[in-house]
């Protein structure tokens, strides 16, 4: 029934050989190789407890002294008094069961030594019978009063140190900044209550289970069979060992850190000394300390859960956001479209050819406009997916210009574009298709912005460990306010100064969103650089970074010509 | 004699738009709007062919009613060289690649023109025609003129003198002129099978050739990229 360390046990079940040990230890206990502690308060010194009997003895002593030397001077009555008044002072410092024998043994002697007839246990008279019993009596409740009182103050001092105890971890909790420092914060406060170096686990996250290890951090070393103790601590959410009524045969303690009753972010395992007698409230102490660090690790699961929760309203609310300016940005080319499209098939008869041509030019336009839309959309949509992954390679940053211009130009050969790389530009490592897609949204943007003859150029220069992609219009430039507002994929509005250019109403959003993405993705920043003789320029920084070589030796001659 | 084009694309207006201008342009058109209809046509028009060829030309749509066109694609290359022309909605460049690695001679993502369409079949068409008669070994565009026969070329008439690298890769690129030929490909027929993830020396190869022939290697008229695909020479003139 025993499962081997590392295989998930069932659920109560512990490991075999911890069970033994804890009896090997128990055994050992009994036959007094190891010794029991015996003072009633686990945590005060050994030395402390040798004092008690010393000034006990020196009372009775002293008692004795008077009674027996002062015996033909003092009646029986004032020598009863000082065997009570001795006893009383005795059960300030003796246990209760051990004052409690003395009392008796001293009113034995008393009856032997001083009550007539000497040396002898018979009572001459009645009256002194009644004496004795009553000196009995008295010092025992005299004695069971004191010892009462004295563990009362203990547990009261106890207390006020528990108490004390847990505001010192609360504050060592809040103060930490990671797990491992709030795990030692509770490890010290264990160590301090139990006088054993206590061992953690403590979940990082509470889906650890089961028994993820990467998710999990253990503090002290625990062995591996005590950690498949502390892994079953934490899953029945239930303390373990000596004095908590399951498993007491058990060599340790173990406590889980409960966030709440069901459930454990972690658990505690504290070594015992076999038999060793712990007061209840130690034990109460101990979980209510594990139980602080388990309540702060659920309060920062909820917390996280709640942000997650509401970065995913956020998120829902963007996305929403973001499909209905989309669906907006639609509508324009599509009412151009349709617009174009039903007038030549209505009226086409009664057209002159050049409203012909105007129309389906402008039908082709639209749909080329909706069809970058799309793409551009998409590509925004994928960039904010988490854990985006690029197709990253070496691309030469003079291909990539030329590709991007190359494309704007097929669109639109009538179009006046300029480029520029500066020579021996380093490869860059990117993905060629994004940021394609990003040149020619800069270049299309660029043009739409900026009236003929004016030229839109790009221009690619080394500067400062960077690539800069720099693509520039002479237009009318971006307003001071708008400058960084045109990279956010909701705002709309005229923007430019003074341009009767009815595409500027339409939000430029997607198309300089998507690029700012795409530059992020590389690890790069797109801005907007005003510049100095009118005009905008959009410049992508990408990191240079180090290329790898080329070996001068190949080919080899089977790369050579093929028929 | 007619050119006939198989057209297989499950999209009906798509479809019959692309029919009238093909056929306005003087192709016989066959539509097929699914793979099992395309398999039928192609056994059909196969079994009445005098060279065995079935058609001699192929549009194929990726995304059909009863499977992917790539098993259209497979299957056709086992048998045919017939030109075949991938028009496809899906712009993922992996697959766009390993399309033109399968066989495609081309691939075009929707939305495209007519006037493109019918230009990705003329170059589609030539290299068909060239690969049964003898192989092409002159090529010429504006200033520049390249016989593979004699490895020369010549820019404006003056020699230009290419390493024997620098010849490899440009020979191959002409042998395709008018279509991409894939990073990979170009890699393995230059360099050889295990150099195909190196692209890093396609860059620097293609940068050398450019500053050799190109006026402005930043704008490049003759030698194209296109990114995350391949390269691509521009078609040659008359």
């Amino acid at each position: 029934m025993i499962p081997l360390p590392g295989i998930d046990a069932s659920a109560d079940s512990w490991p075999a050989h911890l069970r033994r040990a804890g009896r090997a230890l128990r055994e050992a206990a009994r036959s007094g190789t190891v010794a029991p502690m015996t003072d009633d308060e686990p945590n005060s010194p050994r030395r402390m407890a040798r004092w008690p009997w010393a000034w006990a003895g020196l009372v009775w002593a002293a008692a004795w002294l008077l009674m027996l030397g002062l015996d033909r001077h003092i009646g029986l009555a004032q020598a009863a008094i000082t065997l009570v008044l001795a006893s009383a002072l005795a059960a300030i410092w003796l246990p209760l069961v051990s004052s409690l024998l003395t009392t008796t043994a001293a009113v034995l002697a008393f009856d032997w030594f001083i009550v007539p007839p000497k040396h002898s246990f018979s009572i001459e008279l009645s009256e002194d019978v009644l004496l004795v019993i009553e000196i009995l009596v008295l010092s025992w409740v005299v004695t069971a009063l004191l010892a009462r009182g004295r563990v009362l103050a203990a547990r009261a001092r106890r207390s006020a140190r528990h108490a004390d105890q847990m505001r010192r971890l609360g504050d060592a909790l809040r103060d930490a900044e990671d797990p491992l420092q709030r795990g030692e914060a509770l490890r010290a406060a264990l160590s301090d209550l139990l006088g054993q170096p206590a061992r953690l686990l403590v979940l990082r996250n509470a889906a650890a289970l089961p028994e993820n290890d990467a998710a999990s951090t253990t503090l002290g070393d625990p062995a591996p069979d005590e950690l498949v103790g502390l892994w079953h601590c934490v899953r029945l959410c239930r303390a373990f060992g000596p004095g908590t009524g399951h498993e007491p045969e058990l060599p340790a303690l173990y406590l889980p850190l409960r966030g709440t009753d069901t459930e454990a972010f972690g658990a505690a395992l504290i070594p015992l000394e076999a038999n060793a007698p712990h007061e209840d409230d130690v034990l109460v102490q101990a979980q209510a300390l594990c139980d602080q660090l388990g309540q702060l690790l659920h309060r920062a699961r909820t917390q996280r859960q709640a942000e997650s929760a509401h970065a995913l309203a956020q998120s829902q609310a963007v996305r929403n956001a973001l499909l209905a300016a989309i669906s907006h940005d639609y509508r324009t080319p599509l009412a151009a479209i349709l617009g174009a499209a039903s007038s030549l098939k209505d009226q086409g008869a009664k057209l002159a050819p050049e409203q012909r041509e105007r129309l389906t030019q402008s039908i082709m336009a639209e749909t080329r406009q909706l069809s970058r839309l799309t793409d551009n959309t998409l590509q925004l949509v994928r960039l904010d997916a988490p854990g985006v992954k690029l197709n990253l390679d070496w691309e030469s940053p003079d291909e990539l210009a030329g590709a991007a211009i190359e494309r704007a130009r097929r669109h639109d050969p009538e179009r006046r574009l300029k480029v520029w790389a500066e020579p021996g530009l380093p490869l860059v490592r990117c993905d060629a298709v994004l940021f394609s897609q990003m040149l020619e949204n800069l270049i299309d943007n660029a043009l739409k912005y900026s009236d003929a003859p004016a030229p839109v150029e790009l221009h690619v220069r080394r500067h400062g460990g960077h690539i800069v992609f720099a693509v520039r219009d002479s237009g009318p430039g971006v307003e001071p306010a708008w400058r960084e507002k045109i990279f956010d994929v909701f705002q709309r509005g005229d923007w430019r100064t003074g341009t009767h250019n009815s595409a500027a109403q339409r939000g430029a959003g997607v198309g300089l969103a998507v690029c700012r993405a795409i530059a992020r993705a590389h690890g790069g920043e797109l801005q907007l650089r005003p510049r100095s003789q009118g005009g905008s320029s959009f410049e992508c920084w990408l990191r240079e970074e180090a290329a790898p070589g080329v070996d001068d030796r190949v080919p080899a001659p089977g790369g050579q010509e093929r028929p | 004699m007619t050119l006939r084009v198989l057209l297989v694309e499950d999209d009906r207006e798509l479809c019959r738009t692309l029919k009238d201008a093909m056929t306005a342009e003087g192709y016989d058109v066959f539509t097929a709007a699914s793979l099992s209809e395309a398999f039928a046509l192609l056994t059909g028009l196969g079994a009445r062919s005098a060279n065995g060829a079935p058609v001699d030309m192929v549009l194929l749509d990726l995304g059909l009613p009863d499977g992917d066109g790539e098993q259209l694609l497979a299957a056709l290359r086992q048998k045919h060289t017939v030109p075949l022309v991938v028009i496809s909605a899906r712009e993922s460049d992996g697959q766009k690649v390993r399309l033109l690695d399968a066989g495609a001679d081309d691939y075009l993502v929707k939305p495209f023109s007519i006037r493109e369409l019918l230009a990705r079949m003329r170059v589609g068409l030539r290299h068909r025609g060239t690969s049964v008669s003898p192989a092409v070994t002159r090529y010429g565009v504006g200033a520049l003129n390249i016989d593979l026969g004699t490895h020369e070329v010549t820019l404006a008439g003056q020699p230009v003198h290419l390493t024997p690298t620098e010849f490899n890769l440009l020979a191959r690129l002409v042998r395709s002129a008018g279509q991409v030929v894939t990073h990979r490909q170009l890699l393995a027929d230059v360099w050889g099978a295990e150099f195909t993830e190196h692209t890093h020396y396609l860059r620097l190869y293609m940068a050398q050739l450019r500053a050799k022939l190109e006026d402005n290697p930043a704008d490049p008229q003759l030698l194209m990229n296109e990114p995350g695909v391949g390269y691509r020479i521009v078609e040659p003139q008359g």
